[in-house]
């Protein structure tokens, strides 16, 4: 109702000025140049074509989009605030060029950003809206195709006037018009995506990778237009202030674009390799309903380590923001994964880079509880040697066994064995050695003897973190392997599960091989005593047939056995709860 | 096919039309609009807030559900973890990293697994049990902490309110 007071006071005015000029001068030529040079009547006039340019675009925005949505009008506030400050900065620039027809086409060019603005936020909504009409793929495509020639159009058209008339302001209007040819461009990418996915039935799992690819793309593409845009500004005029800030969105843009895309990149590299695919037999135990997308998972699904099942497409999204399990939060990057090639890892350092020795905290528990306090105590036995007595008395009265051997054999640290764990420590595990805590006490040379030493002892750290991890995948598999025979031995009383346990135990025992003996037989005589409950009580049902596992051991009165049967209580109380 | 987000939301809804939680009601405020929804909480019993029901908004971002939405309650709010124009401030609703506060722990935050139903049960808790170390109103929570009669009378004024009852 407002709008429509101010068009038809402002339709008033200009007739009256009009009438005006042309009541004085009686003809046409003389009416024109008097309005021209009157400040008031050009001012008139100037409103008067505000309001009809605004009505025009109220017109063709009914026309193109309909009803705008509100969130779509705010976005086209706030974009349009700042552009109009940043044509103000460009009027400052052109001052010399301050002419009608030069505000007209800056002009032009906001009515026309605005509109590819609009084009851009519908078509995302494309994705989000529960109906899309024949009327809507009509209007975006009939926008798009005059968007784009107007666009193209004005691009010739200055590149021309440059060549002929050497740069002037045609200079920022072929660069803002080629800016928004690549924006064009960009949607009309996007909305054949759209329109592919809109059409399948299905769900299509590849649209995000190219969406991501398109954006970095085009990302590019404007970033070498804004960068080629300020160079040439600034060697022919003056630094194009008014280009800084979308120039800063866009480059921040890219950069995001890139990010993604190496994160994309990173999570669907660490699917293929590091997590199998869920079998039908995984699904049909699991709920069978993708927690990310609520859909039943009927096509690609993966298994991370915790046991959770994702749609494989749901999982790669998610994987780009975070690298954890979406129902767990296991972290996927540093969980051990129960692999199949677990032989002979102890020689070959694994190709994961090995965290800080000192800073990273070790996943589960720390296998050597007195190292901070050793690292207090007791300076590696070779700087150990060469300690000048200015050592504070602290660390000299304090026993190192160290000491008296004083050879490159490092000190070994005491064990805190969990209870929970199924094995002692192996021999392959050499301690770290530790390093000295006082440097500023010794000579250059003693340093530089303990450079190649401390090498030695840093190697000998890693390994030994090495030899952990190495362990800590060992006790996941060997875990896995007391459910599964558990299980295999409590639901299938056929002779199948004995086969099925066995070889997994094929994949554990070389890790345990270096173990105790006590330790490598452990997964067998669990596999033989699950073997013989199942001959026994073939018709058994579950609970039984754990009970006759327990019972069995039970026979045997050894410290050692008493131990183990305790243990795999341990292990089967939670099987039995799930069941 | 329909972006992932839409079906999600849409499954989101049919499961609170059919088996809705008790207390709480919540569907978009346009059907067109799947990414804008207004929903109903009733105040736990038992509380300050018993008896009121609080309109609030939920705005959906394009990539829900693996961003958090954002909740505004639509009526006045006095509590301690609702900031005076009404927006919640929950660890549910806070994507893991972003911490505004610096006191939640990651094991509440945003994830896919989370759900409108669950964030609204969280609210009705939140409503039923103040964290007071969260900020997100100070005078709310101070209040909350020293000088629980007035709390009460301020809810119980803005509970009349919700209701339409003249104070
Ligand atoms: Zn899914
Ligand atoms: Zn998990």
């Amino acid at each position: 109702m407002r709008a429509l007071a101010i068009s038809l006071f402002s339709v008033a005015l200009t007739t009256i000025v009009v009438a005006n000029a042309y009541y004085q001068k009686k003809q046409f030529y003389p009416s024109v140049v008097y309005i021209t040079k009157s400040n008031p009547s050009m001012a008139v006039i100037y409103i008067q074509a505000f309001i009809l340019v605004l009505l025009t675009g109220k017109l063709m925005s009914k026309v193109f989009f309909g009803q705008l949505r509100t969130a779509e009008f705010e976005h086209l506030m706030e974009r349009a605030w700042y552009a109009i400050t940043e044509t103000c900065l460009a009027f400052t620039v052109f001052r010399d060029d301050f002419t009608p027809k030069f505000v007209a086409l800056f002009t032009l060019l906001l009515f026309l950003k605005s509109f590819h603005w609009l084009a851009e936020d519908r078509v995302d909504y494309m994705e989000r809206s529960p109906v899309i009409s024949m009327l809507f793929h009509m209007r975006v495509l009939f926008l798009l195709l005059v968007l784009g020639s107007l666009d193209f159009h004005f691009v010739q058209h200055a590149y021309q006037s440059t060549m002929t008339n050497g740069a002037s302001v045609q200079l920022v209007f072929g660069f803002e018009y080629a800016i928004l040819l690549t924006m064009v461009a960009n949607i009309t990418i996007k909305y054949v995506l759209h329109t592919i996915d809109l059409s399948s039935d299905a769900p299509w799992e590849d649209k995000a990778v190219f969406l991501l690819y398109t954006e970095l793309v085009m990302g590019l593409i404007k970033v070498i237009l804004y960068v080629a845009f300020v160079a040439i500004m600034v060697r022919i005029h003056t630094l194009p202030l008014f280009a800084f800030r979308p120039m800063y969105y866009t480059i921040r843009d890219f950069k995001k674009a890139f990010n993604d895309v190496i994160l994309s990149r990173r999570a669907i590299h660490n699917m293929n390799t590091l997590y199998p695919d869920a079998t039908p037999e995984e699904l049909q135990a699991a709920d069978n309903v993708c927690i990310i997308c609520r859909e039943e998972m009927t096509t690609a699904s993966k298994k991370l380590p915790c046991n959770h099942i994702f749609h494989t497409a749901c999982l790669r999204s998610w994987f780009q923001r975070q690298q954890t399990c979406p129902t767990c939060r296991l972290n996927i990057l540093r969980a051990p994964t129960p692999t199949t090639q677990q032989p002979r890892q102890e020689q070959r350092p694994r190709p994961q880079p090995v965290p800080n020795p000192f800073g990273a905290p070790l996943p589960f528990f720390n296998p050597f509880q007195p190292l901070p306090n050793e690292n207090a105590q007791a300076p590696a036995p070779d700087a150990n040697q060469a300690v000048p007595p200015t050592t504070p008395p602290a660390q000299t009265t304090i026993p190192q066994p160290s000491r008296q051997g004083g050879t490159q054999q490092p000190p070994l640290p005491q064990f805190t064995v969990s209870p929970f764990m199924p094995f002692s420590f192996p021999r392959f595990m050499s301690p770290p050695p530790i390093p000295p805590q006082n440097f500023r006490s010794l000579s250059s040379e003693e340093l530089r003897r303990m450079e190649g030493n401390e090498r030695e002892n840093v190697e000998a750290r890693i390994k030994c973190l090495q030899n952990i991890q190495v362990m800590l995948d060992a006790a996941v598999l060997m875990m896995n392997q007391y459910t599964l025979s558990i299980a295999t031995s409590s639901t299938m009383p056929s002779p199948v599960p004995q086969t099925s346990t066995e070889t997994t135990n094929g994949n554990a025992e070389p890790t345990a091989t270096s173990n105790s003996s006590k330790e490598t037989e452990e997964p067998n005589d669990n596999s033989s005593s699950s073997g013989s409950s199942a001959s026994v009580g073939s018709s058994n049902a579950s609970n039984h047939a754990s009970v006759s596992l327990t019972e069995t051991d039970s026979t045997v009165i050894s410290p050692e056995e008493e131990l183990r049967r305790r243990r795999l209580q341990r292990f089967q109380q939670p099987v039995e709860q799930q069941q | 096919m329909a972006g992932s987000a839409l079906r999600r939301l849409m499954a989101e809804y049919k499961q609170l039309t059919l088996n809705p939680p008790e207390g709480i009601i919540a569907g978009p405020i346009n059907e067109e609009n799947f990414f804008e929804w207004e929903a109903l909480i009733t105040g736990p019993e038992g509380t300050c807030f018993e008896g009121g029901v609080f309109p609030a908004k939920l705005i959906f971002p394009p990539d829900y559900p693996l961003s958090p939405p954002k909740m505004q309650f639509t009526c006045e709010m006095f509590h301690p973890n609702i900031y005076a124009d009404g927006r919640v401030c929950i660890s549910i609703l806070h994507a893991p990293g972003d911490d505004p506060m610096g006191y939640e722990s990651s094991a509440e935050r945003w994830s896919p697994v989370q759900s409108v139903e669950k964030i609204l049960l969280s609210v009705v808790s939140m409503l039923a049990e103040p964290n007071d170390e969260s900020g997100a109103n100070v005078d709310a929570a101070k209040m909350w902490r020293e000088n629980r009669d007035e709390f009460n009378k301020i809810a119980e004024r803005i509970v009349r309110r919700t209701l339409g009852i003249p104070t």
